[in-house]
């Protein structure tokens, strides 16, 4: 393990040549460049806001919490952080099997590969920022507090979980090409299984049997997105259980799923 | 005696040949002694031994499918062995698949910096060498450098790869038949490149089917039969070994 890390380490000048490159390929060729990376998720959290603000939004108990009237705001942070997620998962997948040639005649340390994917997501998740901020301030929402430093523990939680997934999705696709496959269904079930459009008081409050709510807490990027959330709404900030296994979770996927990446390595070398 | 830039102990590689066989996750995880041998796995390499000093030129010889590509990649560490061991001191140049590090959507200009930093060449010998790497490649990639490779043709991509990659001041170079490519011209500059490289004491590993090659560059030939090294001494040897298994 700290031989690995090692070894990133002296091949974080590929990593970031790589981030650089893909960011440079995807945006180089489109009219509006960089905007793109803002104007996807902001339109899919219009389509939510029409349907679960709008359409919905009358009835009393949404169970929204402080964050009743600033709706907008709630969903835009979660679809931020969700696009983010959704497509480093979706990119690393597919980002040793598409890069084979390059990993076939050049000697870098095989784990960039999937980690720049995570790393350049994160790019355009820090680009979105300042509208968060702006929407923020719009609302009121913005206060000059501690819970702002649930910002960089959310984001560092998400790291953690997203390094260790792109690690262990990026080997096993190379041995078992359905991966790829099952991710699409995989991330739109993750997607309505986190409290991004809905929130986790609903959940809680629903009359769901109990395992069926503590299966769904174990899912780290529940407490990931109430950590977001709680930038804004500081009484949605996660009970120590819930950091607790949202932390515990991300770190053994990160180690596990580099323990895989690891033991795949030989085999993954051979088939591509 | 030097100590050896490249040795190689008891090295073997094992590949599937059934990839259902590869699907079967459970087995790769749990490692069950004396498993019995499965129909589906060969070895394009088996208890191979040798060691390559340095300022050595050696050509790796053989038949098809005789494993020679695969110990370029061990060799280049693209490849992690089965069995034994491959040590290799010092860097390596690869001049195995000339275009692969490129981007099609990005220019030859942005492409040869992203090729040159990724084999380890710092930003400014690639600014202060730039013009040089662009004319060696010849006129028709000046031209064209601020395009899109995509553009280009697969001659010349193979062109401007080659010159990227001669530029490494790496100790080692892999070179797998990249003189099959590429026009007269060309060639006879790739060849002039080698032997410059050769003069100032790098290692080379060549594969090559072309006699003149061979003899030309190598001073040491390995000869490989079915996964299994034959023949190591000179040139000569090898090619005689080879010759004798395949009349020509």
């Amino acid at each position: 393990m700290t031989s690995s890390v090692m070894t990133l380490w002296d091949n974080r000048n590929a990593l970031r040549l790589l981030v650089r490159r893909d960011l440079a390929v995807k945006y180089q060729q489109s009219f509006l460049g960089y905007l793109w990376s803002l104007i996807e998720p902001l339109g899919v959290a219009a389509i939510y806001w029409f349907v679960f603000g709008v359409l919905y939004g009358t009835q009393s108990n949404r169970h929204l919490g402080s964050a009743d009237n600033s709706y907008p705001l709630y969903l835009i942070t979660g679809i931020f952080a969700w696009s983010w997620a959704n497509a480093a998962m979706g990119e690393a997948t597919s980002a040793l099997t598409g890069q084979a040639r390059l990993i076939t005649t050049m000697k870098v340390a095989r784990e960039v590969f999937p980690i720049g994917r995570v790393v350049g997501r994160f790019a355009e998740f820090l680009a979105g920022l300042p509208i968060l901020i702006v929407l923020a301030v719009v609302f009121g929402e913005l206060h000059f507090d501690w819970q702002l430093l649930a910002l960089p523990l959310a984001v560092l939680l998400q790291t953690v979980f997203l390094t260790g997934l792109a690690l262990l999705l990026s080997s096993l696709n190379v041995l078992l090409r359905d991966v790829e496959k099952l991710m699409r269904l995989g991330l739109r079930v993750l997607f309505y299984a986190t409290p991004i459009i809905y929130p986790l008081t609903l959940v809680r409050t629903s009359d769901m049997p109990g395992w069926v709510k503590t299966t769904y807490e174990l899912n780290p990027l529940v407490g990931i997105m109430e950590l977001y959330h709680s930038v804004w709404y500081p009484d949605m900030f996660p009970g120590a259980q819930l950091l607790g296994i949202t932390a515990g979770a991300s770190i053994v996927l990160l180690i596990g799923g580099w323990w895989v990446f690891r033991r795949l390595e030989p085999a993954v070398l051979k088939e591509l | 005696m030097a100590t050896p830039l490249i040795t190689a102990d008891g090295l073997g590689v094992k590949f599937v040949r059934n990839r259902r066989r590869q699907l079967r996750i459970r087995e790769m995880f749990i490692h069950r002694g004396g498993r019995q041998p499965n129909p589906g796995e060969f070895w394009p390499l088996r208890d191979v031994n040798f060691a390559i000093n340095p300022g050595d030129a050696v050509g790796v010889i053989g038949k098809n499918g005789t494993g020679k590509s695969t110990l370029l990649r061990l060799i280049a560490g693209v490849l992690i062995p089965d069995e034994g061991k491959i040590n290799v001191n010092g860097k390596v140049a690869p001049l195995l698949e000339l275009s692969a590090g490129f981007s099609n959507d990005l220019t030859g200009r942005e492409n040869v910096h992203l090729v040159g930093s990724l084999h380890g060449l710092s930003n400014t010998f690639l600014k202060q060498n730039f013009d040089e790497i662009v004319d060696f490649a010849g006129e028709q990639v000046a031209k064209a450098i601020d395009t899109p490779v995509r553009h280009y043709s697969s001659g010349m991509k193979v062109r401007l790869g080659f010159s990227v990659i001669a530029r490494l001041s790496h100790p080692i170079l892999l070179v797998d038949e990249v003189m099959a490519v590429g026009d007269a011209e060309f060639r006879k500059k790739c060849y002039a490149t080698i032997e410059k490289l050769l003069a100032e004491g790098r290692t080379l590993v060549l594969v090559s089917h072309n006699e003149n090659d061979l003899t030309r560059f190598c001073n040491r030939g390995l000869y490989f039969d079915e996964g299994k090294l034959i023949t190591d001494g000179t040139v000569r040897e090898a090619l005689d070994a080879y010759n004798a298994v395949v009349p020509t």
